[in-house]
């Protein structure tokens, strides 16, 4: 404003324009950039509603030239997806409980008690965070296999909530430890316990932290695919990524409309999902970091 | 301990069983096992069995003169290099345009932050099929507009492959680096621009002297983590390519699965992944000096 009356309304004019001229071009910019990044999902969604045969077409037209739902049919009798979706789901929804159950409590009882090896623990589980799930494929493999439960679905809810647990647990703590001590403690002067004061004052108080906790561990389970590969052999303990990466490269059927109306379901699941977490339970998408 | 805690009778037991089944799973599933890459490292043992001949070093005398391993160092040096350094440069470019304010900035924020939250097989069923050789919509692009004559074989050419996994890797992780670097834009007080305003400083003075010492411990740091999460990866490539043509995609996590899933050593496997461990060790330090420098600053 300052800057306007010392220059007088000529010189302001020209200040305005060229900030329009800015706006503009960081308008055209963001456009752009979201043209090239959204375009994949365009085509995805376009493709999934063309004849299986056109998208062998070279070269492809733009637009569905026969507008066909045959890909889906074909994707739900010739693909085990409704099988690959109930396990992703039972995996996800399974390691998600856990590790919200187990990074719950011990993540409280970091936050706020400091026996002997409970440090010890935290900065153990700090280092684990950062270890690649390829690290210890060979030796899980082996101790799947010893203890009989290679290829089962036990297995992988095992698997995923090991390793989102360090991250659950490091969160909780924190969220824990922003909620002050005195509420519980007051709560136990008028006779509860530890655990009922934790379940009853400080969880509910931490509850939005929890559920991002919940999303991270969810979306970890809901893409995973190395343990799936390696834990699980048979069709039907196929997990989504498994199962749709098996058809990848069947071109003898056509496989490319399946897949592509299968990746336009999963577009549509996890959608529905975030949209769900963001508007009932989470602050923000991301935060905090998510392992990718 | 942010504020004293009254410990009461009962607390300890209560702390240790709510620790026991996170303890018990981290340790039998993530500390132990690593742990046991040392012990099979240094054993000749084929998958499927749970132990073998003691044979000192040979797997690392074995890894060292084997032409693959150096292949797949060299091929993990250029995606990690490639990927992360691509992933800052348009993350942070993408950061500063939505911290701006413009019409449908909603909008072109959804857009640019999905490939992030959608998982890796439908990135990967995608690209596969844009990236195809003869039926992709890239090739048919890049033919119309002029840009190459023939069609490239973006996914099974050698030459090409690693780059187009880069790109593709980029695509799905760059959003990580704008949700970062746009959090600290955000927090960044206007007044403090307001005032350099007054102050006569043009548009580049306020971004250096204000812009930037504000985001660079987050863009370090970021840079460190997504460093780290690029090294591990092992889903996108090997479902993109599974490592090759040849051995052209493949990197250390890759070569772990194939020494150990398809050639069957676990061995050989082993002495990999202690390569891998090795390196995560490597960059943690530097990780974990700036994150105490970052947090002193604040």
């Amino acid at each position: 404003m300052s800057r306007a009356f010392r220059l007088g309304d000529v010189a302001s004019d020209g200040l305005l324009l060229r900030e329009l001229s800015g706006k503009a071009l960081v308008f055209l910019t963001a456009f752009a950039a979201a043209s090239v990044v959204g375009f994949p999902f365009i085509w995805m969604v376009l493709c999934s509603v063309k004849m299986p045969a056109e998208l062998y077409n070279a070269p492809p037209a733009f637009l569905p030239v026969d507008f066909t739902l045959r890909n889906y049919a074909d994707l739900f009798i010739q693909t085990g997806f409704p099988r690959y979706f109930a396990n992703s789901l039972i995996v996800a929804v399974g390691s998600t409980a856990l590790s919200l159950l187990f990074g719950a409590v011990g993540g409280y009882a970091l936050a706020r008690f400091n026996f002997f090896g409970l440090a010890i623990f935290a900065a153990l589980s700090l280092l684990c965070y950062m270890l690649p799930e390829t690290l210890v494929i060979i030796p899980l493999y082996m101790l799947a296999s010893y203890v009989g439960l290679q290829d089962t679905l036990v297995s992988l809810i095992a698997a995923n909530t090991a390793f989102t647990l360090p991250f659950a647990l490091w969160f909780m703590r924190a969220y824990f430890r922003s909620v002050p001590a005195s509420f519980e403690e007051s709560a136990m002067l008028d006779g509860c316990t530890r655990f009922e004061a934790f379940r009853r004052v400080t969880l509910p108080i931490a509850l939005p932290g929890v559920a991002s906790v919940g999303v991270f561990a969810f979306n970890n389970a809901w893409n995973e695919f190395l343990f799936a590969l390696v834990l699980t052999s048979s069709e039907r303990n196929k997990t989504l990524p498994l199962g749709l990466s098996t058809w990848i490269g069947q071109d003898s059927i056509y496989s490319w409309g399946m897949l592509l109306a299968g990746s336009t379901l999963l577009t549509l699941f996890s959608m529905a999902a975030y949209l769900l977490a963001q508007s009932g339970l989470m602050p923000g998408i991301g935060e905090g970091g998510t392992k990718g | 301990m942010a504020e004293p805690v009254t410990v009461y009778p009962g607390d300890r037991r209560f702390a240790y069983l709510a620790l026991a089944p996170s303890v018990a799973l981290v340790l039998m599933l993530i500390a132990v096992p690593t742990v046991a890459i040392f012990a099979l490292a240094v054993q000749d043992v084929p998958l499927g069995r749970y132990s073998g001949d003691f044979v000192g070093l040979a797997n690392f005398r074995r890894l060292f003169a084997d032409a693959d391993f150096y292949a797949a160092l060299g091929n993990t040096f250029i995606w990690i290099g490639g990927s992360v350094g691509l992933e800052m440069l348009f993350g942070t470019g993408l950061a500063l345009l939505l911290n701006q304010r413009f019409p449908l900035r909603w909008l072109a924020r959804t857009i640019l932050l999905a490939p992030y939250l959608l998982p890796t097989i439908v990135a990967v069923l995608v690209w596969r099929y844009m990236f195809d050789d003869i039926v992709g919509i890239v090739n048919h692009i890049a033919i119309s507009a002029g840009l190459v004559a023939r069609p490239i074989q973006w996914l099974t050419s050698p030459r090409v492959a690693l780059l187009s996994v880069i790109l593709i890797g980029v695509w799905k992780f760059t959003p990580f680096v704008v949700i970062a670097i746009l959090g600290i834009l955000q927090s960044i007080p206007g007044e403090q621009y307001d005032a350099a305003k007054l102050d006569g400083a043009g548009p580049v003075r306020r971004f250096v002297t204000i812009t930037l010492p504000h985001i660079l411990p987050v863009f370090v740091l970021t840079a460190l983590l997504r460093t780290i999460w690029t090294a591990h990866k092992f889903d996108l490539i090997y479902l993109l390519t599974g490592g090759g043509p040849i051995n052209a995609t493949t990197t250390l996590p890759v070569l772990v699965y194939v020494r150990g899933f398809h050639d069957f050593d676990a061995g050989g496997a082993s002495a990999i992944a202690l390569v891998i461990l090795l390196l995560i060790a490597l960059l943690l330090v530097p990780y974990l000096l700036i994150h105490r420098w970052s947090e002193a600053r604040q």
